[in-house]
């Protein structure tokens, strides 16, 4: 196969550099109004869902865009869906014709994952927003979708992305208004669950038709000239923020390693480094050197790649402060098509959020020599999800659930780490064990903190979660725990944390470790062990203070044994 | 009728308000909070306003603290021991796994109120249906209250899984702890809560055991001091749910009271939008550090039945009110980007804002509203005068740092704070499927009718509310809340005609529950339930007001019913699978004596001048404008802005293209001229 040439990708659409013509308070009544029209969208969005991976999960994200294809506003969501919308957006409008070919009224469908940067199962509805006849942008949602007939309700084993559901590659769902009831019999035709899907489809474009709202009487408040200069302004001033973040670090060309456990099909790990290069207030992000697209699915298409680039540096650098397509304009993304981050058509990516999590710790563990101190060691590094599906006994009804679970965070310069969801899933909530069991043929046997499992440090890791469920009926699980073969790394002299890792203790004693695997039989009687990483630790172990050593001691965090020998100056 | 006194304690001022039955007049004071011993605050507010004759003859003390907020807060409450399940201990510090400031890589989970070494497991298992999967080990709990007992635990919360469904485990518990020679305080968590989230209940008994101990000295410290004054009646503490209860049934469910704070103001408007009859009403309570926002529909304010603290889950009824830190003390600031920022961060009472003189130099809300002449003259009737030099010194090196005038600078001050607060409005009405276009605001506290012109204008409101009492709003609320009693109980099953049975028999247990708490209001009880109710499969519910007479009054088709119709309205489309039950609520509510709504008297009335014009900043004209002041008891007729109207606790700026009318019972009705 030819092997292409590196490519550089602009993170965010560069400014104009023309002053600006819009007071400061101008300029924030926008950007209030703005966010409240993502918000706006994204309550519509929850208070009309079917599914609870929409409402319970937040397993979406929600974002309104200009014509130019620039990210306005987005409400808190799924950060590694919010930089991939503008791609969307772009080829859907594309397939169709190009933004001349759109109707006032129209609604389009999109999950071709090159372009959406998602499997399949993530649907991109898209809104365009027109003002007085003009177009002006878009309202657009991703949200997952319970099934659009994958081989397999969840997969880990892919090897063509037709395998991964059926493709929508920008079609009308919504035709000035009007359902195009073709499509949506397509939909239903092609899921397992067609009522959750075909409710979350009608919940998306509600919320699309709310932004698109919103974002017109925000228009007509300000009058157009009005808002569309407090828009310059406003990424400008994200742009500064995210710039003088990095001015004052040292230029320079920083690599970053990390490893996925193997590509889904095999056993081979496979290794890959990125670099990070701080020139000024510029950052660029390079993934060129990164092995070729795997033949399992842990390809990151490139939507996805760039939204890990954006999520990495605007979480590290943005004060905390929701994003907008200012604060994308620092980063450049260089990618080497064909590669595992930026993969070409066939290639399966259903598990290319497992790529892009670790690139997120990866570009830290980068920007960690350019910055010593500035970013945590590396965390459990993985959402640890995990789906069960199976069928009553009693009644012969087919059931599933799934969840993605909090993991030990790294420690870093000011504190110990904590426990919680990847940073990539930061607003999402895991499933309380009652309503799991109240739910489904399983009973909860464990929900803890593991001892020893935080690496030490100055500063120790969080620790991972062991949470053990043994199933009172014949179940079927698929697991994605990345990072079973590689712990969290420590930052100057923290040690690692624990690695992820799933194993499931059949009835009969026999164990299995499962950490990546796809339609797995777990027995009545039988137990899934979950066991998530702890986050890597800051600073030397023997900088440790003897009170926190004893207190972690008192505490149970750690283990005499595990004292002696990490914390020896304290025993 | 009956003769009441309402004191509310807000983080500034302790607020009063009382109704005397032989004259009908309703009066407000308003002494200053004293944070070291707040009950310090209402003797001194009631002692300075309240004639001895009205105390003595009062039979009702109302009362919104945030004694047990704030200890909460602060970590200033009991050493808790946990007892969990086996396998369980970290629930409390695991919590759900999501970070409460998403976009901050750094942020850090709130300390667990019981450290990791005083959470202890024991062995036994209860399955959600209340099957018993493996019995209580008792030789465990000898074994997880040793280190208790060894770290003189002040009391025990004990939350063991699906206690819910089955509560023998944790009845054990108690009785071992008890045997074992624990004389502190227990709190169980089907006691507490009774509704399933392991997280989320353990929570809940965990802050229970927290603040019961505070609480309970300082309801009965209080209480104390209310009879030494001469008082004869009922002591009641506002639920966070609304309603009250009594001082008894506050130290034993001390949970239940964590949020008076803002109930008062968000009660108060649902009497209000009952006596006035009309329409859905969203309250702006501006305050000094926070803003409140409530929608009244149907006159009463919305009741949800999980709140949060400091990142801390609660299970208890919980009046929906939303929160930003957004205040007339907000400090106006340039970020790094050379925007100008208002909020979160507020002067507070000290040294507040630049005008009042007290040593404050950062810019606030309340000097941009100085400095534009909306607050008149600057003489506030509590005495305060306001040195708009002061406020223009503090403005100054804002608006250079952004290359805006001073007079830009207070007017965008203004704008960004309007913008926040009626972001939160439009976002709460959104949640119920409404538009604010079609509401009444009700501004209120002490800077909410500053503000409510300006809102209104932001939010397309027409028309505009401004209540007696305005300033005191919220202690006006509490004289008005009916006595509320409430239990639940987490229940999954298929509601349908053969559940009824199983359904009456747990109400029947929750009201038998109720009316075995010790404490026992006095007067006519009202029975009420509710079912949550939601499609089988599904995690949303919605709670169902069902009539309830010895039994479900109601057949299970017509509450099925509702409830479809209910979650058309609120989530857009509705479905027709199964339906089940969640949880059962009861509730048992004894109304208090109606009273009459009338204008107050208002208090520091002399001396207001009566023709006296200022030149204030008009937001409808961007520049400033002859503003009349006029006070607000000389009001009997329509009138027309631009005005200030001046009145004892708060300032009502009214812009220019508003209409300024007197409602039946003395409300103002500020309405937008077409």
């Amino acid at each position: 196969m030819r092997r292409h040439d590196p490519v550089t990708h602009l993170a965010g659409v560069p400014g104009t550099g023309q002053s600006h013509t819009v007071d400061p308070i101008t300029t924030e009544v926008v950007r209030h109004a703005l966010n409240s029209a993502a918000n706006q969208m994204k309550r519509a969005l929850i208070r009309t869902a079917f599914s609870p991976i929409i409402y319970e999960v937040l397993d979406f994200a929600v974002a309104i865009y200009d014509a130019e294809l620039r990210m306005l506003s987005q409400a808190p969501s799924l950060p590694i869906f919010m930089g991939t919308l503008n791609f969307a957006v772009r080829e859907a409008v594309r397939n169709i014709g190009g933004p001349a070919a759109l109707s006032d009224g129209d609604i389009l469908m999109y999950n071709w994952p090159y372009g959406s940067g998602s499997h399949p199962q993530d649907m991109v509805i898209i809104a365009p927003v027109f003002f007085e006849g003009e177009l002006i942008g878009y309202a657009v949602i991703k949200g997952h979708w319970l099934d659009i007939a994958a081989k397999d309700p969840y997969c880990t084993d892919t090897t063509d992305v037709f395998q991964e559901g059926t493709v929508f590659p920008g079609v009308r769902i919504y035709r000035k208004g009007k359902l195009n009831e073709d499509i949506h019999r397509m939909v239903v035709a092609n899921s397992r669950v067609p009522q959750a899907v075909c409710g979350d489809l009608e919940a998306q474009v509600t919320g699309c038709r709310v932004g698109a709202r919103s974002l017109i009487d925000v228009v007509r408040r300000f009058g157009l000239d009005v808002y569309r200069a407090a828009v310059e302004r406003i990424f400008d001033h994200g742009e500064t923020i995210i710039r003088s973040f990095f001015e004052k670090l040292p230029d320079g060309r920083y690599v970053g390693s990390g490893a996925m456990d193997n590509d889904g099909i095999g056993d081979a790990q496979i290794p890959f480094e990125i670099a990070v290069e701080i020139k000024g207030s510029d950052v660029v992000i390079d993934f060129s050197e990164v092995p070729d697209a795997q033949g399992g699915p842990v390809n990151s298409p490139l939507p996805s790649t760039i939204a890990a680039s954006r999520v990495a540096i605007s979480m590290l650098a943005g004060y905390g402060e929701a994003p907008h397509e200012g604060h994308f304009r620092p980063i450049k993304v260089i990618t080497r098509p064909g590669s595992m981050f930026d993969p070409l058509p066939p290639a399966p990516c259903f598990l290319y959020g497992w790529p892009a999590l670790q690139a997120i710790e990866v570009i830290y563990n980068a920007i960690a020599d350019a910055l010593p101190g500035g970013v945590p060691a590396c965390s459990g590094g993985c959402i640890c999800a995990v789906v069960l599906w199976g069928t009553r006994e009693a009644t012969g009804e087919a059931w599933a659930d799934g969840a993605p679970h909090p993991a030990g965070q790294g420690a870093w310069a000011s504190g110990d780490g904590g426990t919680m969801l990847h940073i990539a899933e930061s607003a999402t909530r895991f499933t309380p064990a009652e309503v799991w069991e109240a739910r489904n043929p399983f009973v909860v046997s464990r929900l803890a903190l593991a001892q020893d499992s935080g690496g030490a440090g100055r500063h120790r890791g969080g620790p991972g979660l062991d949470l053990f469920i043994r199933m009172t009926e014949d179940t079927f699980i698929t697991t994605v725990f990345e990072r079973s073969k590689t712990p969290g790394w420590g930052l100057e002299g923290g040690q690692t944390g624990r690695a992820n890792n799933a194993v499931v203790v059949m009835p009969d004693g026999t164990e299995h470790t499962v950490p990546k695997i796809t339609h797995f039989l777990v027995p009545k009687g039988g137990e899934l062990r979950m066991h998530t990483g702890g986050g890597g630790g800051y600073g030397d172990p023997s900088e440790r203070t003897v009170e926190d050593v004893r207190n972690d001691l008192a505490d149970g965090y750690i283990s005499a044994d595990f004292a002696m020998k990490a914390y020896p100056h304290a025993v | 009728m009956a003769t009441r006194i309402g004191v509310d304690i807000g983080g500034t001022f302790t607020d009063l308000v009382y109704f005397d039955e032989r004259t009908g007049r309703t009066v407000e004071g308003k002494v200053p909070t004293q944070p070291s011993a707040p009950e310090e605050g209402v003797v001194d507010a009631i002692v300075r306003h309240v004639p001895k004759e009205v105390i003595e003859d009062a039979a009702y003390f109302l009362h919104g603290t945030t004694v047990g907020l704030n200890a909460l807060l602060e970590r200033r409450g009991a050493q808790v021991g946990l007892i969990t399940t086996h396998g369980f201990r970290d629930v409390l510090e695991i919590r759900r796994g999501d970070r409460a400031e998403m976009y901050n890589l750094f942020w850090k989970q709130t300390v667990p109120l019981v450290p990791r070494r005083l959470r202890l497991e024991v062995g036994g298992r209860v399955r959600f249906d209340g099957s018993v999967m493996e019995d209580l080990d008792e030789a465990t709990i000898e074994a997880a209250y040793a280190p208790l007992a060894e770290a003189k635990v002040d009391s025990i919360a004990v939350c063991l899984i699906n206690a819910y469904a089955n509560p023998a485990h944790e009845i054990a518990v108690e009785q071992a702890l008890r045997r074992l020679g624990f004389a502190g305080g227990i709190s169980l968590s089907h006691r507490i809560s009774g509704e399933y989230r392991e997280y989320e209940r353990t929570s809940t008994t965990v802050i229970d055991a927290f603040v019961r101990g505070r609480m309970a000295n300082y309801l009965r410290r209080l209480d104390a001091k209310l009879r030494a004054l001469g008082f004869t009646g009922q002591s009641l503490i506002t639920r966070s749910g609304s309603g009250s209860m009594t001082f008894l049934e506050a130290e034993e469910r001390p949970v239940e009271t964590i949020m008076s704070g803002p109930v008062g103001g968000a009660q108060g408007a649902g009497e209000l939008a009952r006596l006035l009859g009309e329409g859905t009403f969203v309250t702006a309570d501006v305050g000094g550090t926070s803003f409140d926002t409530a929608l009244i529909i149907d006159g009463e304010p919305r009741v949800l039945f999980e709140g949060m603290i400091d990142n801390m889950p609660i299970q208890t009824p919980w009046v929906d009110v939303r929160s930003i830190g957004s205040g007339g003390g907000s400090l106006a600031y340039v970020d790094a980007g050379k925007l100008m920022r208002v909020g979160p961060q507020s002067a507070g009472s000290v040294p507040g804002p630049a005008c009042y003189g007290k040593g404050g130099t950062q810019p606030t809300v309340t000097d941009a509203a100085a400095f534009l002449g909306m607050l008149g003259r600057g003489e506030l009737a509590s005495g305060i005068h306001l040195d708009i030099g002061k406020a223009a010194g503090a403005l100054a090196p804002v608006a250079a740092a952004i290359e805006q005038t001073v007079e830009q600078t207070a007017v965008g001050v203004m704008r960004i704070a309007s913008s926040a607060m009626a972001n939160a409005m439009r976002e709460i009405s959104f949640d119920q499927g409404l538009d604010p276009r079609e509401m009444i605001l009700l501004p209120f506290g002490g800077a909410g009718p500053l503000m409510a012109t300006l809102l209104a204008d932001e939010l397309a409101i027409r028309n505009v509310v401004v209540p007696p009492l305005a300033g005191n709003f919220s202690a006006w609320g509490l004289l008005g809340a009916d006595m509320v009693q409430s239990a639940a109980r987490t229940k999954i099953v298929a509601f349908d005609t053969a559940a009824v049975g199983a359904i009456e028999a747990e109400l029947a247990r929750l009201f038998a529950s109720i009316r075995g708490r010790s404490a026992r209001p006095v007067g006519e009880q009202i029975a009420s339930a509710r079912l949550d109710l939601r499609y089988a499969g599904q995690e949303h519910w919605l709670s169902v007001v069902v009539p309830y007479d010895q039994g479900l009054a109601e057949p299970v088709e017509a509450i099925a019913a509702r409830f479809r119709d209910e979650y058309a309205r609120t989530f857009g489309n509705t479905l027709h699978d199964a339906i089940e039950v969640v949880s059962i609520r009861a509730t048992l509510r004894v109304p208090l004596p109606r009273r009459r709504i009338e204008m107050p008297v208002p208090i520091l009335s002399d001396g207001m001048t009566t023709q006296d014009t200022i030149d204030a900043y008009s937001f409808e004209r961007n520049c400033r404008l002859p503003f009349s002041i006029i006070p607000r008891a000389s009001i009997s007729s329509d009138m027309s802005g631009p005005a200030i109207v001046t009145e004892g606790t708060c300032t009502s700026y009214v812009d220019a293209d508003w209409k300024i009318g007197l409602g039946s019972i003395g409300e103002l009705r500020l309405t937008r001229k077409d």
